[in-house]
């Protein structure tokens, strides 16, 4: 009996052994083509994962990528000190905010009503050009907008003067037009795109359920809010958390793009910030302190945010 | 289809379709009217009659951007680091993708959280910019291209995509002794045409409309038609060298918006082709990791 246990094991242990062996024999070609791949990971996603040590460290230009001496939280607390910072955060916040009230609602109302439209083809149209804004370079959604508002011959100041007589404004001066611009220049890149994700889950919708509404005496508005809308909830939600989740990381260029000094107390933002303190003053170390702060929220709200939407849908997005 | 002929019905749908016809009105707008205005005589612009339809149809806008070597050269750029770039990271991204997509392979979901990790936190912007100047990237082509091989939404997307794929195909190739490359090259890849062309245009459009990297790693010589577009716009690169000083700010108006409509074209025209296939793209990607 302890014989052929012994034995047994003997011969399961050159078996465990060779199965490895087998593995890699069989499978050597497929690890063979993640080399390269996971090569450049490594080099240009991770390594400037670590690189984040810098905020920790003092930068002296020509002596390396991470510094030449540790020193704690020191630039973590020059920035929560620095009055620069704190504007840069609330403004952040205050856009991410309006963008969210603003943007999140109209793919869903957009998606709904598109959905409602019967000519197929009309559908079509109205669909393909509704993304179309979603390929454009910001510069080149910048460069329209300027020229659309340029006081002297953009088409709103023609259109304003002519119908009501007003005064040409420079609106892409003017820091109280900042935050509509970013967030309306949003609303037109990305409400078709978004729309998409709700048009597949108005799709997914059974058609038995219209049905028995109609039979039931709803019309179309009613079938709307009691069918449709409690239909695509969980995709709301979902895509509700995963927007506050978002809410730091702000379309940077765009906000870089539009930043005049005239409008900065209210454009400048934490990526702003990270860019004129890091890369135009060369401050390095605390430029990548600021970054690596915001970037940690960031996490925090993506994961706090993804929790949430398993435990509320069922699904999250990892 | 009697029943949908109700007042509220035609009332509902008269609604809608003024909806409608507004998006599409604000999603073509801003570009009609810029190619009006590149079209259009300086007088005109001036005088502020240009609003939708070219008004004295004129081509001296876009004479003059090709007569500018600067603007040759970053269209060229931007074609250059389009092409090589959406190729290597088609390439690379399969290369992952494939392995990844076997949930057998020692080490795949090891692999997956390393990836997705990687969407969450990152290095930001300065230890990027330190890395690659100590790669010695700066002021080179690469600095365009190799950072960005692997976008991990795409990865996502083609690893869905191959996981969806009949196994039977591929193990019966398998047996009749092709190996892993060879299934990769001649069974999966023309397979997945549709997930492949949804990718790249992702990929193309990425790389078409960046500038900010640009900005700051590249030479000027090197600069995307994007940056130039900036440039122009910034009032760093003056525009309309070619006519007198007066008529300078007009001209630079429709110079303006013939290197808008020029720099955006290639994207309209490719759009429409690959239209079919991004959605199923979109929606697949958008699923789960």
């Amino acid at each position: 009996m302890s014989l052929e246990k012994k034995k047994s094991e003997q011969v399961q242990v050159p078996k465990l052994k060779s199965s490895k062996q087998r593995h890699l024999r069989r499978y050597w070609q497929l690890y063979a083509m993640m080399v390269l791949p996971i090569a450049y990971f490594i080099v240009f996603k991770y390594v400037p994962m670590f690189g984040n040590v810098l905020a920790f460290r003092r930068y002296r230009p020509g002596m390396g990528p991470y510094g030449v001496s540790w020193v704690g939280f020191k630039y973590f607390n020059q920035f929560m000190k620095d009055p620069s910072f704190w504007r840069a955060f609330r403004n952040t916040f205050t856009i991410s905010f309006m963008n969210l009230i603003i943007n999140f609602p109209i793919p869903i109302v957009f998606a709904i009503l598109l959905n409602e439209v019967r000519a197929v083809r009309f559908k079509k149209v109205v669909q393909t050009v509704s993304y179309m804004p979603r390929f454009i370079s910001t510069v080149v959604v910048f460069a329209i907008l300027g020229e659309l508002l340029s006081p002297s011959s953009g088409l709103l100041n023609q259109f304003l003067h002519n119908v009501f007589g007003m005064e040409p404004i420079y609106f892409m001066n003017e820091p109280q037009y900042f935050r509509w611009l970013y967030v309306l220049t949003d609303s037109w890149q990305f409400t078709g795109w978004t729309a998409i994700i709700y048009l597949a889950a108005i799709t997914g919708i059974s058609a038995d359920l219209f049905e028995a509404a109609q039979i039931d005496g709803a019309n179309r508005i009613k079938q709307i809010i009691h069918v449709t809308i409690p239909s695509i909830l969980p995709t709301i939600m979902v895509m509700l958390i995963l927007n506050v989740g978002r809410m730091l990381s702000l379309g940077f260029e765009k906000v870089l793009l539009m930043y005049t000094p005239s409008n900065s107390s209210l454009s400048d933002i934490i990526d702003t910030l990270v860019y004129r303190t890091g890369l135009y003053n060369q401050n390095y170390s605390y430029a990548t302190a600021i970054g690596l702060f915001s970037g940690i929220i960031g996490v925090v709200l993506v994961s706090s945010s993804n929790t949430l939407s398993k435990k509320f849908t069922g699904d999250g997005i990892y | 289809m009697k029943k949908y002929r109700t007042k509220g019905n035609i009332i509902f749908d008269a609604i809608i379709y003024i909806i409608m016809i507004f998006v599409l009105l604000v999603c073509l707008v801003p570009f009609i009217y810029m190619l009006a205005v590149s079209l259009s005589d300086p007088k005109a612009i001036v005088n502020n009659k240009v609003s939708l339809i070219p008004i004295g149809i004129n081509f001296e806008a876009y004479k003059q951007i090709f007569r500018y070597p600067n603007f040759f050269r970053a269209y060229g750029n931007t074609i250059f680091y389009t092409g090589v770039g959406t190729l290597i990271s088609l390439i690379m991204t399969t290369l992952f993708a494939y392995p990844l997509s076997k949930p057998n392979l020692w080490g795949q979901k090891i692999a997956m959280k390393i990836v997705v990790f990687s969407m969450f936190f990152s290095g930001g912007l300065i230890p990027n910019y330190l890395l690659i100047s100590n790669l010695g990237l700066t002021g080179t082509r690469f600095a365009m291209l190799l950072p960005f091989a692997i976008s991990q939404f795409n990865l996502i997307i083609l690893i869905n995509f191959f996981k969806s794929l009949p196994s039977e195909i591929e193990e019966a190739a398998l047996i009749d002794g092709l190996s892993y490359f060879g299934v990769l090259r001649k069974i999966i890849v023309p397979l997945s045409k549709a997930a492949l062309a949804t990718v790249g245009l992702y990929t193309a459009v990425f790389f078409w409309n960046d500038w900010f990297n640009g900005l700051i790693y590249l030479d000027t010589k090197q600069y995307p038609v994007m940056l130039f577009l900036r440039n122009i716009v910034n009032g760093t690169t003056m525009v309309g060298d070619a006519a007198g000083s007066a008529d300078k700010a007009t001209i630079a108006i429709s110079i303006k918006s013939a290197v808008i409509i020029t720099s955006t074209l290639p994207i309209i025209i490719l759009y429409p082709f690959l239209q079919k296939y991004f959605v199923k793209g979109l929606t697949v990607g958008s699923v789960k990791g």
